[in-house]
């Protein structure tokens, strides 16, 4: 087995369709890191996410996951990662015995007492048909499916998405634990992002198929900084700290890049922090500086 | 190995189960009938000549429906991509080589098992009338097995291009048209094929003449070995169309 220090690497990696480019994307998620990937719908999440997993051809770049070229060694690495869609992949007349018979011939480390404890966790039936199950419950089956080989790299897409809170919550609690050995990594895209406040390392922000964002979480969260003013003060920002401004009938809210810096600079005003969710907003705005 | 082929074929097996089972049912009752004959008490006195045209009818009804069934889509292909497994299984391990071998040992398991049930068949009107009809049945057996395949393989072929439910609509009714195609190609051959310009007597379509040389040649096993490799290029074919299915990555 390879010794690795990032578990995906993603250099410089175009796709182009119709309408839409994957545009030299680069970013890495390290060994042991919850990564989330956010953007809002359309951004290239899942493009990525797809060019990664070679479901699609790249046009150029590199992709390397637990040091191993995406394609070359492509059947090394499905054996040592897992994936969870947004939707569940498996057929409406299997059940969740049958999935365990299918899967464990196809994954060496395959944990049938692994897989049992995460069905008895869940509170899935083994012998109920997969189409007769809720959603929240396939999407349990799915995790379960996924996490019962010892997979070294967790890919999830949207995985979350249609949840409700509480379901959403206990899976988040199952990736935690999942990673306490430091040896497991995640990928986990999202545009419900506080999800990933809760539970990501790092941060990697997708927008029309360009990287705006990506390091780790906290610092992110700490650079950015939501400046409150009226109207008439916004001449007095420096338009390069700017990110976007969003004007309503009461003033406006400015984000800028550096909030350190900007607390000194313009020291009359309140400067509040941002969440991932109006770093979101405010990059999507950037081209329009002003927005409401 | 074994075990990653195990589970490949169980998968499949389970997914075509009803179909398989309904199939079952029709060829059980279409063998039921064709051994009513036999049933109602129809049997060879020694010394006295085989009713050859009832047993080729019989046995070849039988080995024709056992073939056709055997040789189907078994409609995986399609509920794969309806499923969203076909993209699912990309990100699992076994290649598309492997994933293709098992769909190949899916549909020769049929093979089999319709194979078997056709050769039983055969076995009881060799046994109650004294005429070995097991050359007759695996040749026309292995034929329609191989022309029903043949269809499989353009359907299976122009179905890979379907990724997503979306596409099957289309898709699928492109494949129908390709298989209506090739119906047509194998229909103008067989019309091409030109029987003997003897007179046939007493109304019949063939003379007795004729038709004991096209039994004799159905039956032969230089047709067994003809059809046999046929069989084999046919199973090939499948594999590569299905490898080549397994790879394609979505665009």
């Amino acid at each position: 087995m390879t010794a690795y220090e990032n578990a995906i690497e993603i250099k410089d990696v175009t796709k182009r369709y119709d309408g839409f480019t994957l545009d030299n994307i680069c970013f890495a998620v390290p060994k042991g890191c919850i990564m989330g990937f956010i953007g809002q719908n359309g951004a290239g999440k899942t493009t990525t996410i797809r060019s990664l997993l070679h479901i699609t051809d790249i046009d150029s770049g590199e992709i390397r996951l637990l040091g191993l070229d995406h394609i070359k060694d492509e059947t090394a690495i499905k054996q040592r990662i897992a994936v969870v869609f947004d939707e569940l992949p498996f057929h409406d007349v299997f059940t969740a015995k049958d999935m365990a018979r299918i899967l464990e011939g196809m994954y060496p480390r395959w944990d049938h007492a692994v897989y049992a404890q995460y069905l008895e966790r869940f509170q899935l039936p083994t012998k109920k048909k997969i189409g007769q199950f809720s959603k929240g419950m396939k999407m349990k089956l799915q995790i379960a499916c996924a996490l019962s080989h010892d997979a070294e790299l967790l890919i999830m897409d949207e995985a979350t998405t249609g949840l409700d809170p509480v379901v959403r919550d206990e899976i988040l609690h199952i990736f935690m634990e999942y990673l306490q050995n430091g040896e497991r990594s995640i990928l986990m895209s999202s545009h419900i992002t506080s999800d990933l406040e809760k539970i990501a390392d790092m941060v990697t922000f997708i927008d029309k198929g360009r990287i705006l964002l990506t390091g780790y979480k906290d610092e992110i969260l700490e650079q950015h900084g939501i400046l409150k003013c009226g109207k008439d003060a916004l001449a007095e920002i420096d338009a390069a700290d700017i990110v976007s401004i969003r004007t309503n009938s009461f003033g406006a809210e400015v984000m800028l890049h550096d909030r350190e810096a900007a607390s000194y600079k313009y020291r009359d005003c309140v400067i509040d922090p941002a969440t991932l969710d109006d770093i979101m907003l405010y990059y999507v705005h950037r081209d329009r500086k002003e927005w409401s | 190995m074994m075990r990653l082929y195990r589970s490949l074929v169980f998968r499949e097996r389970k997914l075509a189960r009803k179909r398989t089972l309904l199939m079952l049912i029709l060829f059980l009752l279409v063998a039921l009938l064709m051994l009513m004959p036999l049933l109602s008490g129809v049997s060879m006195e020694p010394g006295e000549a085989a009713p050859v045209e009832m047993i080729l009818l019989l046995v070849g009804t039988v080995s024709l429906t056992g073939g056709a069934m055997a040789g189907g889509n078994n409609g995986v292909q399609k509920a794969d991509i309806s499923a969203g497994w076909k993209r699912y299984s990309f990100v699992l391990p076994p290649t598309a080589k492997q994933q293709a071998f098992a769909d190949l040992l899916a549909k020769l398991c049929d093979v089999l098992l319709f194979g078997l049930l056709s050769a039983a068949v055969a076995m009881a009107y060799s046994v109650t009338t004294g005429y070995d009809a097991s050359g007759l049945m695996v040749n026309i057996y292995l034929g329609a097995v191989c022309v029903v395949m043949l269809v499989d393989v353009v359907y299976s072929y122009i179905l890979m291009f379907a990724k997503t439910k979306q596409d099957l609509a289309i898709v699928g009714l492109i494949a129908l048209v390709g298989v209506s195609l090739v119906m047509l190609v194998l229909d103008f051959l067989s019309n091409t094929i030109k029987l003997p310009d003897q007179p046939a007597q007493g109304g019949a379509l063939i003379s007795d003449a004729a038709f004991e040389r096209f039994v004799t040649a159905l039956s032969a096993g230089r047709t067994t070995l003809c059809v046999t490799a046929v069989s084999v290029v046919i199973c090939a074919l499948y594999f590569l169309v299905m490898w080549r299915s397994h790879e394609r990555r979505e665009p």
